[in-house]
């Protein structure tokens, strides 16, 4: 097939089994799955889901961890026309019980591990056809829900993909993002908009087949699901590893297995610079040839440490983008990151970036405005909302609230997110600002800084810090702070704690970061 | 309290809200999902301040911490050390 053909998500899996049949694509614990194997059982899983009245458009959810399962069945639904629903699989009854009742699935994937969650929830209400079950180590008799074996469905025999009319419009996925607002909506991602970010994303970060991958990251977010979907596009390896908390693991793992690329989200890079053997082995990772960084802002303290730290022939991808964007909007090129290192850089292939004022005008070089993107990568809009979808999505395009200016060589920067500047005594205060002096003072690991409401300041900031030694005092990070903001811009209150509430992407929760200072 | 005992109560407590079923002395902690990377954290804090011992970031394994029995006899080899 070549590059103008695939034009659905599954043509990455159907093409790779083609051209590299007996490679291994997919490496997770004892699991060494090649393309033609793993393209076969995602043609059986299909084929029975279309059998058993599967409709293109359909919701199909999926429930786990990262692991084959999750592979097979993402491409499986796919080529049967449906739409994967991959849920997050840290979530309770409470925050499941509404995304079920939002999306009217009509089957769920999921794997033992999950049961338990799955029974407390109680799926009774939710119409089900089928629960297919990896694995499954639960007695589900006596409940009115069809249950059906994963492993009874997939089977490596040889089968040809379904035949079945997909229109590259056609929705492929909904992804629950929360943003910064804690009620998930639903973005629904065309098969166009990934296959046009995976390709661009590709094209900039020059993979190739050679290329084998490191996730640490969950599939179930666009940034994971991007590293799956990129190096199959491109008959790479994708090597899985859950088990980040134990960073000693991943870091042996990604030497045994040559790991060419390593991704994460800020706080992935901060625990590893901090809390791993990475920094005492880096010598040993001699095929290691990129790093990248997107999920949200990564403080420039870390980035020099990380550019330090790593060998000159290892390159380092800042990115940004959004769940909205499929994933990428733009990308630092790695010759520039010491010299804009504070830059988000410029659009990735197909994409085209605006800064646009309250009126929708663009506006002049250096000057603030919101960053609006357009592109392939777009999505169709909001799952079942249409006001919200509109009130983002424009003539201009996809409008991130994010605040943003661009240089006079075209490098974006960002400078906030339109909800998060606040009033802090008559002056309009960006906490990320703050949150980049304290990193760059050289005594914090990770903070968070949050505007609690103040009768007379409106709000006071109050900076919630992982110190980095234990000599570490509020007086002398202050002291050090004073050097970098002006007084204005200082804190009123530091709280030191052992670690920062993080959710599952990985980002930090401000939610509960303002509940540790109500304390 | 012993060391084992002192664990269990422990991880009880801050991540199986006091249910103390199906928490056997070798169920790993992260195949069953009762902790994740920010939990192993305030693990890795809870023993250095219980037990006195300075956990490096080489021994961040499971084998050392991914389990009540693997805690227990990593905790003793670290006091036995230290003495």
């Amino acid at each position: 097939m070549n590059e103008n053909k695939i034009k659905l998500i599954h043509h990455f899996l159907e093409n790779s089994a083609s051209i590299y049949p007996d490679k291994v694509a997919f490496i997770h614990d004892d699991v060494r799955e090649t393309y033609e194997t793993m393209n076969f059982k995602a043609n059986n899983l299909a084929a029975w889901l279309i059998e058993h009245g599967v409709e293109k458009g359909n919701r199909i959810v999926m429930l786990f961890e990262n692991c084959l399962e999750y592979v097979i069945s993402y491409y499986g639904i796919l080529k049967a026309g449906a739409v994967a629903v991959p849920f997050n699989s840290e979530l309770k009854p409470d925050s499941l019980r509404p995304l079920l009742e939002d999306i009217e699935a009509d089957i769920i994937i999921t794997s033992s591990r999950f049961e338990r969650l799955l029974k407390a929830t109680g799926l009774e209400p939710h119409s089900l056809k089928a629960l297919i079950i990896s694995r499954s180590k639960l007695n589900w008799s006596e409940s009115s829900i069809h249950t059906v074996d994963f492993e009874s469905i997939i089977c490596d025999k040889d089968s040809n993909s379904p035949e079945h009319d997909i229109d590259t419009n056609d929705l492929a996925s909904i992804i629950y993002t929360s943003g910064s607002t804690g009620t998930p909506k639903g973005v629904m991602l065309s098969h166009k908009n990934i296959v046009a970010n995976t390709k661009s994303i590709c094209e900039y970060l020059k993979l190739t087949e050679k290329d084998i991958q490191m996730v640490v990251l969950p599939f179930f977010y666009v940034m994971g699901k991007s590293l799956l979907n990129t190096h199959f596009h491109a008959g790479g390896t994708i090597v899985v590893n859950n088990k980040f908390a134990y960073p000693a693991t991943v870091i042996q793992q990604m030497i045994d297995e040559k790991v060419t690329g390593f991704s994460g989200v800020p706080s992935t890079y901060a625990y590893l610079l901090h809390r791993s053997p990475f920094a005492a082995r880096i010598g040993e990772l001699t095929r290691l040839r990129y790093c990248s960084q997107a999920g949200g802002h990564m403080a420039k303290q870390v980035k020099k440490e990380l550019r330090e730290l790593l060998p000159q022939t290892v390159d380092i991808y800042i990115m940004y983008g959004a769940t909205e964007a499929s994933a990428r909007l733009s990308y630092l090129e790695p010759a520039r990151l010491i010299d804009k290192i504070d830059s988000i850089g410029k659009a990735i292939p197909g994409v085209v970036l605006n800064i646009v004022d309250q009126n929708g005008q663009n506006v002049e070089d250096g000057q603030t405005g919101e960053l609006v993107g357009k592109g392939d990568n777009i999505m169709r809009g909001y799952w079942k909302d249409n006001e919200l979808t509109s009130s983002v999505l424009d003539n201009n395009g996809y409008h991130t609230s994010d605040l943003c200016y661009r240089d006079t060589e075209g490098y974006f920067y960002l400078v906030g997110r339109k909800d998060d500047m606040m009033k802090v005594g008559g002056h309009k205060i960006n906490p990320q600002e703050i949150e980049d002096a304290l990193v760059e003072t050289n005594l914090v690991v990770e903070t968070a800084v949050v505007g609690i409401p103040d009768d007379l300041l409106t709000n006071r900031l109050v900076a919630i810090v992982v110190a980095k030694g234990e000599s570490c005092t509020e007086n002398k990070l202050l002291n050090a702070l004073s050097h970098i903001i002006p007084k204005f811009k200082l804190p009123s209150q530091i709280i030191f704690v052992k670690f920062l509430p993080k959710k599952t992407s990985g980002k930090i929760d401000k939610i509960k970061c303002t509940d540790i200072v109500k304390l | 309290m012993e060391i084992k005992e002192k664990i269990k109560a422990f991880i009880v407590e801050n991540f199986l809200f006091g249910e103390a079923e199906g928490l056997g002395d070798e169920t790993s902690f992260l195949e069953e999902g009762i902790i994740d990377s920010t939990g192993i954290l305030e693990v890795v804090d809870y023993l250095e301040e219980e037990f006195s011992i300075s956990v490096d970031d080489e021994e961040l394994i499971p084998e050392n911490l991914d389990s009540i029995k693997n805690l227990e006899a990593y905790i003793t080899r670290k006091i036995q050390n230290a003495a």
